[in-house]
């Protein structure tokens, strides 16, 4: 989150497909050639998501090269190795072969879902993913749908009451969690609530997703009680984001003339907001809960760290700084085809949202 | 700036933005045969003067610019104020991780070195990293921005793509992945993070270009014979920079919280103090587990201080281009 | 007409909104406050309070580590292999008092007179945990199947290196003949897997042991169940031929981090915190003054030290890297020796949790500890270390020291990105030096090895954990683990190849007398003193923690102020004594009054949430007087 762009300016990025008029909607013509219209804009999308894809593909395979590491020295755990023994493990790995037949093995592997075997491990790269990403989903889809919940709430309001104190007092209690570094707030809520500080006790466990040995209702309330403290951290640093999207747009959309004729009729505020204003300015909210919703998958590394969560984000990290190669690979393209996938939605059902995209 | 603000103030709201005004008043300079330079300095000083009027309107804005001042002033006091032996561990003056008190008013390192001090050397470095990170980003996006918008056909198509591939990546994770592939040092992390930040400011200076083209002048500009670097950098480049500034104090603040990250996940140079690097070794030191809250506080309030002052200096400079956007004052 | 029609939908449409939020929000402080308040009560300490549920005694080791695969043939991390040693049995282990080897699956053992073939007496009395007899032929299949697969030569291949053929003529002898002799013969750490079980794996480098549970083994525990990166669990061998273990199930539990796994243990979640390597010293300091908890300091297994590159070489003595060429002048190396202060680092960087440096090997391996003497000593003398830079040409000139051929004397250092400990000591060097007038660059990494195999740096930090055979530790220093080829991983530790010193490895490797392959491998380690290659800083203290109130006693190894943690053998937790019913009783109390202290802190909570409720809804209203 904290490599974020701003919050304030989301929305001005993601509408310079052209300049925005907030004009007439384009919605005229016949049906059919709408239609055929989508479905070309859909085409181009998805086609530039497959050339993302690949790309991130590339990249992740010659990034990581880049790494000063030996393989072999990862394998082994620095053991002594004899030169058959280092030979065999290089043949295994498909380290002997030439760099360009390395990476079409590669490509031609992650087609197919195979991103070969951890170095660490000692067990496939895909299979470690897969064992990560329940956890890593509980943890961020949890906070995601707090934080994106809370985010448009309070941004309603504050944009309703623009200037109020509330609306001051809100604004800048968000501003000032949104600046704080999310690791360290975890780690203050550790020691406060889970260590316990004086008086206070420590409420919460430290970290992890479970004690290990309950089993059905207990298991729950046990991963729940495990999530409090790692999803609070989310929540705070993240919701900022939102409402300040939220607000900002809310605050253009009742600028616009017809809002003041919609409550010139005689409608009172809070109709014309439910009705009218709040669903106009989802949108700018909509592009950016979908951008939140692709990092979902990418995780939270500082969290998952600094609460032992076992989700992909601490994942990552581990395998880092090892480093374990193919499991860095396997990671990073997981984590950018997550948020590709999540753009390239969110770019498909936008036009059937604000007829103005996509013709 | 200050003494300039004596004329009578305009409502801010009222006021066309910046941008459009230094526009009118460029695409009128050129029917002005006399002194154009005098003529340009006096346009400058008085879109200054309406600036900072405007500004000044934004209370927190204020606040946000009193606490960088303030802070800047310290890091650059540092070694009048710390002392410049203060990051040496032969020869410390306190004991390991003592509590605050009289002469260590936020207590010791576990080498005995006062956290006060080093907190106020870690604004240096803090400070530094994120600027030239912000200038890297912001000048990275600019230019991609530009050229982007300015030129047609297929490179600008090339140039968007790339940015928006850049847009897609996970950006903690491809910092990170930067910042371990190079060395450990400020230059790294500066690196890692301007290179992966700056794709928002191109789809930004880009669209801002488009809008800037689109206008009369540019197109006279360039019946008269301008060229294309004529045009970008001569009526692009000044009516984007105001846009580019606010964007830019933004990214500092994003900068600064990326360096801290890093140097927490022990990315940075472990020789230097930074604020990110003090929170590594304060959890390294066992400071969590230990209670050991003077050591672990400081660094991440004076993180969380900085980057709230330059999120609030760039919301105000983005509301008075862009009133619209309604930021409280 | 209309308006009141619309004020009316439009008032129900008010509460509708409203509501659903304000009890979105109150659902959400309840199910906040409820998880906290069902959970607490058994959280002060929930193995305890489980103990009292179902009889079970669960001891809870936080460690801060992850298994990196549960193969004894292919797992390397201290974490796998100590679990191993509880799994499975190894031909011998070492008494817990003083390191000397005992029986372990082999009862005795002895080399022919040509010391070429030794004979091992497997015992009859264990028992694999399914049922089956654990034989000598099991041993034989093991051995075997290292020597034959390369898959599972991975983790400990070196150990079968020099054997040419092992074979089990009954179920209670094993043969194993060498190609040359060996002095380690009774120090085998291989872990002996059933054959049944293990013959049917097909690819040993891709199987890891993690596929049905439990796994059947004949160590003093079971492991049913493990889940990746969370915990490992293993119940305790009623059968076990040395006596069932006191605890009946033993956990495993990782945490990310250090500190969580510390304030664990203080909250009671996990019964033992092991150090990784050693709690810091702050963390043993908060700790020492808890309640129910014990901080255990040992003397540790490893040494840290400082490497000398000095000039790497090929074992063809092809010359590679860029290694500081004023590092290949003895006095040199002895001068950056002399100027460390190694009290200092262990008083400020240890904090007293480590013993100074001296000799090779760490004290707590007595039989082959060596220290200098008096007149052999480099201790602190900043003064002699600027005499020695004088007379090997590297005079003052303004606050740098300048060779002859006029270059500044500037070196780098290599360091481990993760260990705290290199990083702090890198700052004292570089002050250290730097009054001398050398310039220090500290390069820290996280995988250091590419440099290091490189031989591209001029210092490095440098630290093995020593097994109680020393072999290891002294065979990388020979020319024989130098490289094959330019830049490849080799055995080697830091390219030091010397006559005299591999001379004296060949003699130790070959002498069945421990009295007399002690004083070798102290001759051994006097030239390594002297060479200056390895300046041994310190040896860093094991430091862990346990409560009191869960662990009644646990066997330290040595047994007088010895370690916990990564023991060689099973010693710790076989022999750890629950905790007995006093506790529980003192358990119950504890919870009771934590209850108490929950109760309040809820009701404040609810009272104060309520009260900001209350608040913001006049100001609410208020803002929409406006």
């Amino acid at each position: 989150m904290t490599a974020e762009s701003t919050p304030a300016l989301v929305q001005s990025a993601d509408t310079d497909g052209g300049p925005a008029q907030p004009g007439p909607p384009a919605a005229r013509g016949p049906r059919a050639r709408n239609t055929r219209a989508y479905l070309r804009y859909t085409a181009g999308k998805i086609a530039g998501a497959v050339v993302s894809l690949f790309a991130v593909l590339v990249t992740s395979f010659f990034l990581f090269r880049l790494i000063p590491s030996d393989p072999v020295k990862q394998m082994t755990g620095g053991r002594p190795v004899s030169a058959e023994q280092l030979e065999s493990l290089r043949r295994q790995f498909g380290l002997d072969l030439p760099l360009w037949q390395q990476f079409t093995d590669y490509v031609g592997d992650a087609l197919t879902g195979d991103f070969g075997m951890s170095y660490q491990f000692h067990s496939p790269v895909i299979g470690k993913i897969a064992e990560a990403v329940p956890a890593t989903l509980l943890l961020t889809g949890t906070a995601y749908a707090l934080y994106t919940a809370l985010g448009i709430w309070l941004g309603t309001r504050t944009a309703w009451r623009n200037g109020s104190r509330s609306d001051r007092f809100h604004t800048a209690f968000a501003l000032t969690l949104y600046s704080v570094p999310s690791f360290w707030l975890g780690l203050l809520l550790i020691i406060v609530f889970s260590v316990g500080l004086g008086p206070i006790p420590g409420l919460f466990p430290t970290g992890g997703l479970e004690s290990g040995g309950e089993t059905g209702f207990a298991y729950v309330i046990d991963v729940a009680h495990h999530l409090v403290l790692p999803v609070i951290t989310l929540v705070a640093v993240g919701y900022a984001q939102t409402l300040l999207v939220m607000r900002s747009s809310l605050l253009d959309e009742m600028g616009s003339d017809y809002l003041t004729t919609a409550r010139a009729k005689g409608l009172r505020d809070d109709l014309v907001r439910r009705r009218h204003a709040v669903p106009n300015a989802m949108l700018p909210t909509f592009t950016l809960m979908f951008v939140n919703l692709g990092h979902v998958v990418a995780g939270q590394i500082l969290v998952e760290t600094v609460f032992s969560w076992p989700g992909l984000g601490g994942l990552f990290y581990q395998a880092l700084s090892v480093p374990d190669l193919p499991l860095v690979q396997g990671l990073f393209f997981v984590f950018a085809t997550a948020v590709i996938l999540a753009n390239t939605l969110a770019d498909l059902l936008y036009p059937l949202l604000d007829p103005r995209v996509g013709r | 700036m200050t003494t300039e603000s004596t004329a009578a103030e305009p409502a801010a709201s009222s006021e066309p933005t910046d941008v459009d005004s230094t526009a009118a008043e460029n695409s009128a300079s050129t029917g002005t045969p006399k002194s154009p330079r005098a003529l340009a300095r006096a346009r400058k000083r008085q879109s200054l003067a309406r600036f900072w009027r405007a500004y000044r309107s934004h209370r927190s804005g204020l606040w946000g610019l009193a606490a960088l001042v303030l802070i800047a002033l310290i890091a650059l006091a540092a070694p009048l104020l710390a002392g410049a032996d203060a990051q040496s561990v032969t020869d410390t003056p306190g004991g390991p991780l003592e509590l605050p008190s009289g002469e260590f008013p936020l207590g010791t390192d576990q080498f005995g070195r006062s956290v006060l001090a080093l907190l106020v050397w870690g604004a240096r470095v803090s400070l530094t990293v994120g600027l030239l990170a912000a200038v890297l980003c912001v000048a990275i996006g600019t230019v991609v921005g530009i050229v982007a918008g300015h030129f047609r056909g297929w490179y600008s198509t090339v140039l968007m793509r790339v940015t928006d591939w850049f847009l897609v990546m996970p950006t903690l994770v491809l910092a990170i992945a930067l910042a371990t592939v190079m060395d450990r040092s400020i230059w790294t992390v500066i690196l890692a993070i301007g290179v992966t930040t700056w794709p928002t400011t191109a789809r930004l200076v880009r669209a801002q270009t488009l809008a800037v083209e689109s206008r009369p002048y540019i197109e006279r500009s360039r019946a008269l014979g301008g060229g294309h670097g004529h045009i970008m950098l001569r009526h692009v480049l000044p009516n984007v920079m105001p846009l580019v500034l606010a964007q830019t104090t933004l990214v500092i603040s994003s900068a600064i919280l990326t360096e801290a990250t890093l140097a927490f996940l022990g990315l940075g140079d472990p020789t230097i103090t930074s604020w990110g690097g003090m929170l590594q070794d304060a959890r390294e030191a066992g400071a969590v587990s230990a209670g050991d809250w003077w050591y672990l506080a400081p660094p991440g309030i004076a993180v969380a201080v900085v980057a709230l002052a330059f999120t609030l200096c760039g919301r105000a400079i983005e509301s008075v281009l862009n009133p619209r956007l309604g930021v409280s004052r | 007409m209309d308006t009141p029609a619309q004020q009316d939908r439009h008032g129900r449409g008010r509460t509708h909104h409203r509501r659903p939020l304000r009890l979105l929000l109150a659902a959400g402080a309840a199910a906040f406050t409820l998880t906290a308040g069902l959970a607490t009560p058994l959280n002060p300490a929930p193995e305890r309070a489980k103990a009292a549920d179902d009889g079970k005694k669960v001891l809870t080791v936080a460690v801060a580590q992850s298994v990196d695969s549960l193969s004894p043939f292919l797992a390397q991390r201290l974490l796998s292999t100590s679990i191993h040693r509880l799994m499975y049995e190894y031909l011998t282990n070492y008494d817990p008092k003083d390191n000397h080897t005992i029986p372990g699956f082999a009862t005795e053992w002895e080399p022919s007179a040509d010391k070429l073939t030794w004979t091992y007496t497997i015992r009859s009395d264990s028992t694999w945990s399914d049922g089956e007899k654990a034989t000598a032929a099991d041993a034989a299949f093991t051995f075997n199947k290292m020597m034959t697969d390369e898959g599972a030569a991975t983790a400990n291949g070196s150990f079968v290196g020099n054997f040419k053929k092992v074979t089990a003529p009954s179920p209670t002898k094993l043969v194993i003949e060498l190609k040359k002799p060996q002095a380690t013969m009774a120090a085998l750490d291989v872990p002996i897997v059933p054959e049944h079980i293990w013959k049917d794996v097909d690819d040993y480098a891709k199987f890891n042991n993690d596929e049905t549970f439990p796994v059947v083994g004949n160590g003093p525990f079971v492991l049913t169940d493990y889940k990746v990166d969370q915990y490992v669990r293993l119940k305790a061998n009623k059968t076990f031929w040395r006596g069932a273990p006191k605890f009946d199930e033993l956990v495993f539990k990782t945490y990310k981090d250090q500190d969580a796994a510390v304030a664990a243990l203080r909250k009671g979640e996990v019964s033992f915190v092991a150090g990784a390597p050693a709690l810091t010293p702050a963390q043993a300091a908060s700790l020492k003054g808890e309640k129910n908890i014990k901080v255990n300091e040992g003397p540790g297994r490893r040494f840290f030290a400082l490497a000398t590159n000095p000039g790497a070489q090929t074992k063809d003595g092809e010359k590679f890297g860029d290694g500081n060429k004023a590092l290949l002048d003895q006095r040199v190396r002895q001068a950056l020796f002399l100027s460390v202060d190694r009290k200092t680092i262990i008083d400020k960087v240890f904090q007293g949790h480590a013993v100074e440096g001296e000799g090779y090997i760490p004290p707590r391996f007595s039989t082959y500890f060596w220290k200098p003497s008096d007149s052999q000593k480099l201790a602190y003398d900043p003064e002699k270390a600027a005499e020695l830079l004088d007379e090997a040409g590297y005079k003052l000139k303004g606050d740098q020291r300048v060779g002859k051929d006029g270059k500044p004397l500037n070196l780098r250092i290599l360091c481990h990105a993760t260990d705290p400990n290199d990083k702090a000591v890198g700052k004292y060097l570089k002050e250290w030096w730097g009054e001398l007038g050398i310039g220090l660059t500290v390069n820290c990494l996280d995988d250091v090895s590419v440099p290091w195999y490189a031989g591209e740096y001029d210092l490095a930090f440098d630290g093995w954990s020593v097994n109680p055979d020393p072999d290891f530790v002294l065979g990388i220093h020979t020319c024989a683990a130098l490289p094959a080829k330019a830049k490849e991983s080799a055995a080697t530790d830091n390219f030091i190849c010397d006559k005299t010193y591999d001379e004296l490895y060949q003699k130790q490797l070959a002498e069945y007398d421990p009295a007399k392959r002690a004083d070798i491998v102290k001759q051994m380690q006097s030239w390594l003193y002297d060479s200056g290659y390895m300046n041994i800083l310190g040896y860093p203290n094991a430091v862990e923690a346990y409560r009191t109130d869960q662990i009644k006693s646990i066997q330290t190894m040595p047994t007088a102020a010895g370690n916990i943690y990564g023991q060689d053998g099973y010693w710790s937790w076989w022999s750890a004594v629950p905790a007995g019913d006093t506790s529980e009783a003192s358990a119950g109390g504890d919870s009771g009054s934590t209850g108490a202290v929950i109760g309040i802190v809820v009701a404040v909570v609810v009272l104060a949430a309520g009260g900001i409720l209350i608040a913001m809804r006049r100001r609410t209203t208020a803002d929409d007087r406006e």
